[in-house]
């Protein structure tokens, strides 16, 4: 086992303290772009708006002034099942394409199999520009994260969720569940980081052992995961003790330090992407 | 709590049966070591540059700084958890910065305890956990047996008693013993400890520190531990490193560590409370020695200066045992006090 440092390839769910403009947004504001940047995003079929997506993307990572590398280091594990996923979109997806496109290529079917691969210029289009559209959701949402504080998303949410209280939706306690599970990420890490450590020590080895042995694999995970459990539920207790000392009752009466303000310049970044969301909507693709 | 240390033959029992490094190299020599952590990612911190660390055969070292000094970052060098980015660490011959060398020899020889070992215990009974080692290292039935038994004995478990025990069932020093049986078991030549008396009762605290002094004096085992208590220090080391702003600042034996008292409390550190006594005494006027770093040292030079003065019939002897003892009982089970010169001008003028 060499690497014993996790949190420097989870890169998902961070936050990095900056003061770019998107840093300084309310996060409503990010919180609504984002619903807006993922409609475009997943209505993009052709190659010209999905390269335009990811142009955005990347330019969306500039202006939050973010280092581009690590951005896209926690991307990196997800390529395999983007691989996985284009090359059977590309085998299969032909073979169900209604829109009678014209066929690239086929496979000659082998004897004892009736059964052939097509890809159609409406499934390589589809394929490539799914590709492009998975990569613009992971960064766009990775932006919001890297800039906004894990406070400031769940205030937002249970502001954003408030008017559906009067339906019943307990906007609260689903903020308080999220923020709660959102702080505990980076902990459990260390404390996964920590036991793992200390089974090292004591001779157990975290090296491969083949790919395919999983029940060994499995068998492996003991030491760590029952530790890992007892210290869950050991930190969910004290939580809940010090949740009771301090008698707190969902969403009674709560104020905040620092309550969200939606400014103007809130107002304009909502504009310009609905604007943009329309546009990538509107305009007639060429390919 | 005993010296055992005075009575140690060096170099006796375990370290001369296995295969001993080249005689004179020290077992764990650490050099000029660098260690950032989330090294390339804008979150990178540095918490190591340029620590140096040594510990000879049969030694007890202690570690001691400030939180977040790097003495965690320091110890898991020890052991090969890390490999060096930069600087030397060698551990009895074996170069860590060498991709060829096996960590896992390694981590058999030097045991790391770390902090709060406690929750890394995972099997339901206790004979099953101390086994875990011992059965990863691929050993048959009796060996492990054996060894469960030894580790068990060394940490002062009745093997009988205690082997079919519930694991979660067990009070928190004892749960800590079970862990540190479980590194022993695996019979390593060195044992590192990362803060070992950490939130334990007085009693467990004492319990602990006489093992390792019984585990350097009867099995020959070279101890490193981290520590924030300067008493545990004063008692159980020989040589004391102090680790701060990340690296190595002031390093030698005890009396020559805590002689610098000014120094360690520039560094947010301390010495032992009998170390600021005697200061403090000397303040007001006392001829005592000022490098004394334990309750009986203390008690010794105290006799001595006090011994002076009743031959001048300045104090009595029931005073003089009267001090003598309040230092002594004061050892482990006092609450941290602070003696300052106004306490001591009622006893000892």
């Amino acid at each position: 086992m060499e690497g014993t440092e996790f949190l420097r390839d989870v890169t998902v769910g961070q936050y990095l303290p900056g003061t770019s403009v998107t840093h300084r947004l309310d996060a409503r504001a990010k919180l609504v772009a984002l619903v807006l940047l993922i409609w475009a995003i997943t209505s993009a079929t052709a190659y010209a708006a999905g390269a335009v997506l990811v142009l955005t993307m990347l330019g969306l990572i500039v202006v939050s002034r973010l280092p581009v590398g690590y951005v896209l280091r926690g991307i990196r594990p997800i390529l395999p099942v983007l691989a996985v996923f284009l090359v059977f979109q590309l085998l299969f997806a032909g073979n169900y394409d209604p829109s009678g496109s014209p066929i690239l290529w086929t496979s000659s079917a082998p004897e004892p199999f009736p059964f052939r691969f097509t890809i159609t210029e409406q499934s390589l289009r589809l394929s490539i520009v799914s590709i492009a559209r998975l990569l613009c959701l992971l960064i766009v949402t990775s932006v919001l994260t890297f800039t906004t504080t894990t406070t400031g998303l769940t205030h937002g949410l249970e502001s954003l969720l408030a008017p559906l209280r009067r339906v019943g939706v307990p906007a609260h306690e689903l903020a308080m569940m999220l923020a709660i599970a959102l702080r505990f990420v980076p902990t459990l890490a260390e404390e996964l980081e920590r036991i793992i450590k200390a089974q090292a020590s004591r001779g157990a080895d975290f090296g491969r052992p083949g790919r395919f042995a999983f029940i060994r694999r499995a068998r492996m995970l003991i030491p760590i995961v029952v530790p890992l459990f007892i210290s869950v539920f050991r930190r969910a207790e004290d939580l809940v003790l010090a949740m009771e000392a301090r008698c707190y009752v969902a969403g009674a009466g709560r104020t905040r330090l620092s309550p969200l303000r939606m400014r103007p310049l809130d107002w304009a970044v909502l504009l310009v992407v609905a604007a943009y969301v329309l546009l990538m909507r509107l305009i007639p693709w060429p390919v | 709590m005993r010296r055992v240390r005075d009575a140690e033959a060096p170099g006796s029992t375990a370290g001369a049966a296995l295969d001993a490094p080249l005689s004179g190299e020290p077992l764990i020599v650490v050099r000029d070591l660098w260690h950032t952590y989330l090294l390339g990612t804008p979150l990178e911190s540095v918490a190591l540059r340029g620590a140096t660390f040594e510990l000879a055969a049969g030694e007890v070292a202690a570690i001691i700084g400030h939180t977040g000094s790097g003495k965690s970052t320091l110890v898991q060098h020890l052991n090969g958890l890390y490999r060096p980015q930069r600087g030397t660490v060698r551990v009895l011959g074996r170069d860590l910065g060498d991709a060829a060398t096996d960590l896992r020899a390694v981590r058999r020889e030097v045991g790391l305890v770390v902090q709060f070992p406690e929750h890394q215990l995972f099997e339901p009974t206790v004979g099953d956990d101390i086994a875990f080692g011992p059965r990863k290292q691929g050993h048959d039935r009796p060996e492990v047996r054996r060894r469960v038994q030894t580790g068990m004995a060394m940490v002062g478990l009745g093997f009988e008693e205690f082997k079919d025990r519930y694991t979660f069932g067990l009070s928190g020093g004892e749960m800590r013993r079970v862990a540190i049986a479980g590194v022993l078991a695996m019979e390593p030549r060195v044992l590192v400890l990362d803060e070992p008396t950490a939130g334990l009762d007085p009693r467990g605290r004492t319990e602990l520190l006489d093992t390792l002094l019984r585990l350097r004096a009867e099995h020959g085992i070279a101890i490193v531990f981290v520590s924030h208590d300067m008493e545990e220090v004063a008692e159980l080391a020989d040589r004391v490193w102090v680790i701060a702003g990340a690296m190595t600042a002031l390093s030698g034996t005890v009396r020559e560590v805590f002689r610098r008292a000014d120094e360690l409390r520039g560094l947010g550190l301390g010495v032992p409370q009998v170390t600021r006594l005697m200061y403090a005494l000397r303040a007001a006027g006392l001829d005592v020695p000022t490098d004394v770093v334990t309750v009986d040292e203390a008690e010794v030079a105290l006799a001595r200066v006090l011994g002076d003065r009743a031959g001048r019939g300045d104090a009595g002897d029931g005073e003089r045992r009267g001090l003598a003892y309040d230092a002594g009982s004061g050892s482990h089970i006092k609450p941290r006090g602070h003696f300052g010169p106004n306490d001591l001008a009622g006893s000892v003028g």
